[in-house]
């Protein structure tokens, strides 16, 4: 397993890099300049973390190596199809969530209780590193049985209009102030399995019940994902 | 006490869609022999060993590899298998040093010491990354991979592909000599026949999803023949025992069979004289998979285990 997580951790760091520095930049820039509310500053820093990093991390894991053969080399080792899964799920959650929490630090630096406090910086950054995870999760099961990155960045893209559609772009129409899901027209499970009621969870909607229904979810997500990389990968005729 | 067949395959069948990939595939691979699993490109070779490997379920049949089931115990079976894959993709970031460092914590058995020595007879250069390795140079490295945990046996999935006709001779004088003289079994898939024929101790010819013929190497060159009569006896050849190819041309008739001592006794009863010419492994696995195709369009493939 260490040997699986060295190997994604040198083929992905430069996305941990990248979303760092892309994420970082934003919150401080925004945040020095003060050209806006700076919750609006770290809502935009969240959500440009929370529609870049899942996509440039699901896409990159599974297909990037199926498209390229190596898959393959690595199912065919000694090792349990579920610890490959595994060691790409923490390294892309280490992608997802380290940009954001870092994003999170630099607010905190440059914003420490100016506008808002601590804590609810902390539920800012908080609740996009869990839309991010799930997010993510829902991309590693869409793309787990895509033959390329591109392909699967496509994917990645579909999985987000999908639930941007479904949850009307967050916003119900009657309630548009209170951006309630609950009150939106989309059926129950829709909403209640969409990674963004971590972010508006509706009135009557109790946040572990949320979480519990997220988790439960991917967990779903993870054997059909674990199953599509088991067999998927090697059935081609010779 | 160790097992005397390294591989059993009996009754398996893998569909993909609508195509039958593998139909009733039946093969016994003695321990310690050199085994060349032949068939043209597509016939279903890479999915019969992707199945020794558990990486494939079949869709009915049973796979023993030394001994385990494959998809029972999978992580057993590559523990102990050697496996180059036909075209086998590295990990082009990483150096040389740093694969075999990857690779060799996968194997509790994995010699660092072999792994080294191997390193240095195949000449690889160790700080070079994968992705600059010549073909050559890459095989080289997928054999040390599948060698330096000393498997008992070693499974090559068409390892010449794409390396030039000295490389290849080369791989096959220094590697298969050398597993052979290690008492390794070695289980080679190739559709280059001419490459083989001077290594392997028995052969099975794959067609259609089914093994057509398996025996010893030695056993199929004596008893596959091809037999040169005038045109008039064509009435004759043309119903031989087991004939497999036959073709009227410059007024002779030629015909491959094959079993000799079957056939020859009723193509002498013609009266005419009959020229018995020997044949090389391309030139019988040709009459098994062009000729017996063109002789018996119908003919159900049948297994005659010889070996």
């Amino acid at each position: 397993m260490r040997q699986l997580i060295w190997k994604e951790w040198h083929e992905q760091r430069w996305k941990l890099g990248f979303g760092c520095v892309v994420l970082c930049a934003f919150a401080l820039i925004g945040l020095r300049t003060r050209a806006v509310p700076d919750e609006s500053i770290m809502v935009g820093t969240c959500a440009l973390g929370v529609l870049l990093l899942p996509i440039l991390t699901a896409a990159g894991l599974i297909p990037a190596e199926r498209g390229e053969g190596t898959l393959r080399t690595l199912l065919a080792l000694p090792v349990a199809p579920w610890k490959v899964l595994a060691a790409k799920a923490i390294l892309g959650a280490m992608l997802c969530a380290g940009p954001i929490l870092a994003a999170a630090i630099v607010s905190l630096l440059m914003a420490r209780g100016r506008e808002i406090s601590n804590g609810a910086t902390w539920e800012i950054y908080g609740r996009a590193v869990a839309v991010a995870l799930f997010l993510f999760a829902w991309m590693l099961w869409s793309t787990a049985r895509s033959p390329s990155e591109g392909r699967a960045a496509a994917l990645c893209v579909g999985v987000l209009i999908l639930w941007l559609l479904a949850t009307r772009g967050l916003v119900a129409e009657t309630h548009p102030a209170r951006n309630g899901m609950a009150e939106s027209h989309a059926p129950f499970m829709l909403w209640a399995i969409c990674p963004f009621v971590l972010v508006f969870p509706p009135a009557d909607f109790a946040p572990m019940e949320a979480l519990a229904l997220q988790a439960v979810t991917v967990a779903v997500l993870w054997l059909f994902a674990l199953r599509a990389l088991k067999f998927g990968a090697m059935e081609e005729q010779s | 006490m160790s097992d005397p067949s390294a591989i059993e395959i009996h009754g398996v069948a893998k569909r993909f869609g609508r195509k039958q990939v593998l139909d009733d595939l039946n093969m016994i691979v003695p321990a310690g022999k050199t085994f060349a699993f032949l068939g043209r490109n597509g016939a279903g070779k890479t999915t019969a060993i992707r199945m020794l490997l558990g990486l494939l379920k079949p869709d009915r049949g049973t796979v023993r590899v030394l001994g385990m089931d494959p998809q029972e115990e999978p992580l057993k079976v590559r523990q102990r298998v050697g496996y180059l894959a036909e075209d086998q993709a590295m990990f082009g970031w990483m150096r040389v040093s740093e694969m075999i460092s990857f690779m060799a914590p996968f194997y509790p058995t994995w010699d660092a010491a072999w792994a080294k020595d191997l390193a240095n007879r195949f000449e690889l250069p160790m700080r070079t990354r994968t992705r600059h390795l010549s073909k050559g140079q890459g095989v080289r490295l997928g054999l040390l991979l599948a060698l330096a945990h000393r498997p008992k046996l070693v499974i090559l999935d068409d390892p010449t592909l794409g390396l030039d006709p000295i490389m290849r001779k080369e791989f096959l004088r220094d590697v298969v000599t050398y597993l052979q003289g290690e008492q390794v079994t070695v289980f080679f898939s190739s559709h280059l026949l001419y490459e083989i024929d001077a290594v392997a101790d028995s052969v099975a010819i794959l067609d259609r999803g089914r093994i057509v013929r398996q025996a010893e190497t030695e056993d199929l060159r004596n008893r596959v023949k091809r037999l040169i009569a005038p045109a008039e006896a064509q009435s004759v050849l043309r119903d031989l025992p087991g004939l497999l190819d036959f073709a009227l041309a410059d007024r002779q008739v030629t015909a491959v069979v094959e079993d000799i001592d079957a056939a020859l006794p009723v193509a002498r009863s013609s009266g005419a004289s009959i020229e018995v010419i020997d044949l090389n492994l391309d030139e019988i696995f040709e009459a098994y998979v062009i000729g017996r195709r063109k002789e018996q369009p119908d003919a159900p493939a049948h297994l005659e285990r010889v070996a």
